[in-house]
């Protein structure tokens, strides 16, 4: 196949150096998303993004972590061209995605938030129709085999109004990827599932990065992060507060090792005073974090030594979640802050 | 194109499987139909006012007028024997009066042709109508009074060559309003639901343009249309005794409508952010449409000021087109009606691709 001539290719590339001209990076081979400076305000006075800049490598999952408010559907509206920013810039897929985002169109997939498929039409159905709405060739879609992927091949023919939440959510996937798309966006995916479709899910998406689609996801789960995410930015109050790897993040913003005596409550912790070793206490729990590993054996032997009741001693690294608690300083649940 | 045919056609599907469209298309001009056939056959009210000045004595002047009265269509006025009939008309402003000479039953006795005079505003549809009727009532006491010789003529040109019912009159505003009802209420109900189940941000990342996506709207209810009118036509022959003819441009005309109400509906769309205030805002438009557009009764009954509304109307268009084509055989006055209708329907069209946002600001 010879090389086809696309006016919007030409487009593509005059867009790249029009923005190198401006002095702009554009990392057309590495980096999918960029972002600049960007802030969205709503009337009269809601700042929902505030100043915030990061850019995505192809191939990877960024995850997008915060609470219901923190700015996360504005942010992922804007990279995917269905909102308009108050000032900032956006390169998606090396084109400026607030001026043409018209051909960068096809190469994107959206989930958006509280996915609604249309109820009165069947999934094969409404695949069908999505796929002809992006334009594409009967001969390039195979609709069983994505409805076999994303797990629906024996519902295909169920009006959608009838499905589950988890099937309606696969149904929205499957819509996402008719056009086999290189970057994938996934707003809030397994939002009000129960667990067995949350990890359907997460197959699902770790399939679709497996293809080499990268993947933008939001989401106010932990675990979630945690089990996907290559990359995760923790957005709060529209700021991105920190960004980096989970390990990357749990190592910088985790209080390091600690090592856990149930049980032995106030009084264990007096004890230990005693010998001039700090704790905190938390439900009979007491805790020692260590903050240099090459001590967590000999700290492990002195503790094991006290003269005190345990039920039980181990050791626990930080996780994401005190990463989260240490930052935003409160705990999450299904998106909202607990005091 | 291709996109455009798969979302009418999903589309279609997904309208079929709701059931309630098939009410509002199909059964329900039907039953308004048949519900003003009845409140007009059982002749009290409605219609419009003739004003008559009886010169005559006898018999016959008194069984015309009886005949006049009891089709309903028309409520009778006497006017005064002393005053001058020309006067009276230009003072009241009447579009149709008429003029029953001294002679009449005289002329009836002897088998002499008589003449009715009818003054009749010719530029105004609705005294057409009404002269069909008056002479369908005519023709109707002439069989009565001799089998076949018309003795009873009447002294003006002659509008239509078949009888008219109200019926016929009717039929055709039924078949506006219904385009008006589906097109439009439709249309922006539907545009409130895509925006509150999120559909339209949905669609905006297919890349399938606004216009598309109207065109495609329009498509089918032009569909479903035509399938509508050839139903409430067939139907209204079977029950009614009907002389109203589905002309090629009545067709034309309907496609029309569709295409104008269709852009209509989305234009209002453009502002409606939930189901609620979707049935508000065209009803807002929607019921003055229904009762100063002429679907229902006739506009020249109303006074003035009405009637000058009743130009910025779009289904006064449409009705008029229709009755044009579909009973007068005015083909050329129709005509001018469905021009006024693609060029409204342009300027709509325009402005709901232009104005219509998917996205959020
Ligand atoms: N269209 C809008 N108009 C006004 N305020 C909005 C709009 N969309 C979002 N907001 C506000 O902006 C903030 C961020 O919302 P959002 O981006 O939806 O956050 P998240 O997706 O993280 O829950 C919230 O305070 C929300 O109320
Ligand atoms: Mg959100």
């Amino acid at each position: 196949m010879g090389y086809r001539f696309e006016f919007s290719n030409l487009i593509g590339e005059w867009d790249a150096l029009w923005s190198i001209t401006r002095g702009r990076q554009v990392h057309m081979s590495d980096s999918v998303i960029d972002v600049r400076g960007l802030c969205k305000r709503y009337p009269p006075n809601i700042t929902a993004v505030d100043d915030i800049s990061f850019s995505i490598e192809r191939g990877r999952i960024y995850s997008i972590l915060g609470p219901n408010g923190a700015g996360k559907t504005t942010t992922v509206e804007i990279l995917e061209g269905l909102r308009v920013p108050t000032s900032g810039e956006v390169t998606v897929l090396g084109s400026d995605a607030l001026r043409n985002y018209g051909h960068i169109r096809k190469k994107v997939g959206v989930l958006p938030q509280n996915f609604e498929p249309f109820d009165l039409l069947t999934p094969f159905e409404a695949v069908k129709y999505w796929s002809d709405l992006f334009d594409i060739p009967k001969t390039r879609i195979d609709i069983d085999r994505l409805l076999d992927e994303v797990g629906l091949s024996d519902r295909k023919k169920v009006m959608s109004k009838k499905l589950s939440g988890g099937e309606k959510r696969k149904l929205g996937i499957a819509l996402s990827m008719v056009n086999d798309p290189e970057l994938l966006f996934l707003d809030e995916p397994t939002t009000g599932l129960d667990p067995k479709a949350r990890r359907d899910l997460w197959e699902l998406i770790e399939k679709a990065k497996k293809r080499g689609a990268t993947i933008v996801l939001t989401t106010h789960y932990l675990d979630e992060v945690e089990k996907l995410a290559d990359d995760v930015a923790i957005m709060f109050n529209g700021k991105i507060l920190v960004s980096g790897s989970p390990g990357e993040l749990v190592s910088r913003y985790g209080s390091k090792t600690s090592i856990v005596l149930r049980g032995v409550g106030s009084a264990g912790m007096r004890e230990l005073s005693c010998r001039g070793i700090s704790s905190t206490e938390k439900n009979g729990d007491v805790t020692v974090s260590v903050s240099n590993p090459s001590e967590l054996r000999a700290m492990f032997a002195k503790l094991s030594s006290i003269p005190i009741d345990i039920e039980e001693i181990y050791t626990r690294r930080d996780t994401l979640e005190d990463v989260f608690l240490n930052l935003v300083g409160a705990k999450m649940d299904e998106g909202v802050l607990q005091k | 194109m291709n996109r455009i045919l798969s979302d009418a056609l999903s589309f279609g599907r997904q309208y079929i499987r709701t059931k309630v469209g098939a009410f509002f298309t199909f059964i329900f001009p039907l039953l308004l139909i048949m519900l003003f056939g009845a409140v007009f056959s059982g002749g009290d009210g409605g219609g419009i006012s003739l004003h008559v000045q009886n010169m005559d004595d006898g018999p016959y002047s008194v069984a015309l007028m009886d005949a006049l009265n009891s089709t309903g269509y028309f409520e009778i006025h006497l006017i005064d024997r002393s005053s001058d009939i020309q006067e009276y008309i230009s003072e009241n402003s009447l579009s149709i009066a008429a003029f029953i000479p001294s002679n009449f039953t005289a002329s009836i006795l002897i088998d002499t042709h008589i003449d009715v005079i009818l003054y009749l505003d010719h530029s105004k549809s609705s005294s057409q109508i009404a002269a069909g009727v008056f002479q369908a009532v005519i023709a109707q006491m002439n069989y009565d009074l001799s089998g076949s010789e018309s003795i009873i003529g009447f002294a003006t040109q002659n509008p239509g060559s078949d009888e008219l019912t109200p019926y016929d009159f009717f039929l055709p505003g039924f078949v506006g309003l219904t385009v008006m009802i589906t097109a439009m209420y439709f249309m922006t109900s539907m545009c409130a639901e895509y925006r509150s189940r999120g559909y339209f941000k949905l669609l905006a990342t297919t890349g399938l343009k606004k216009s598309d996506w109207l065109v495609s709207k329009f498509l089918f209810n032009s569909v479903l249309l035509i399938a509508s009118l050839l139903v409430t036509f067939a139907v209204a022959m079977l029950v009614f005794d009907l002389n109203a003819v589905l002309t090629p441009l009545s067709l034309i005309l309907v496609i029309g409508g569709a295409f104008l109400f269709t852009s209509l509906g989305m234009l209002l769309g453009t502002i409606v952010k939930d189901p609620e205030s979707g049935s508000a805002i065209s009803n807002a438009i929607g019921f003055p449409m229904m009762f100063l557009s002429g679907s229902f009764w006739d506009l020249d009954s109303m006074p003035e000021y009405m009637q000058m509304i009743s130009k910025a109307m779009p289904l006064t268009y449409l009705n008029d087109g229709l009755r044009d084509t579909m009973i007068f055989g005015n083909e050329t006055s129709a005509l001018v009606n469905l021009a006024i209708i693609v060029l409204m329907g342009m300027v709509f069209f325009v402005l709901a691709s232009r104005l219509m946002s998917w996205k959020e600001k």
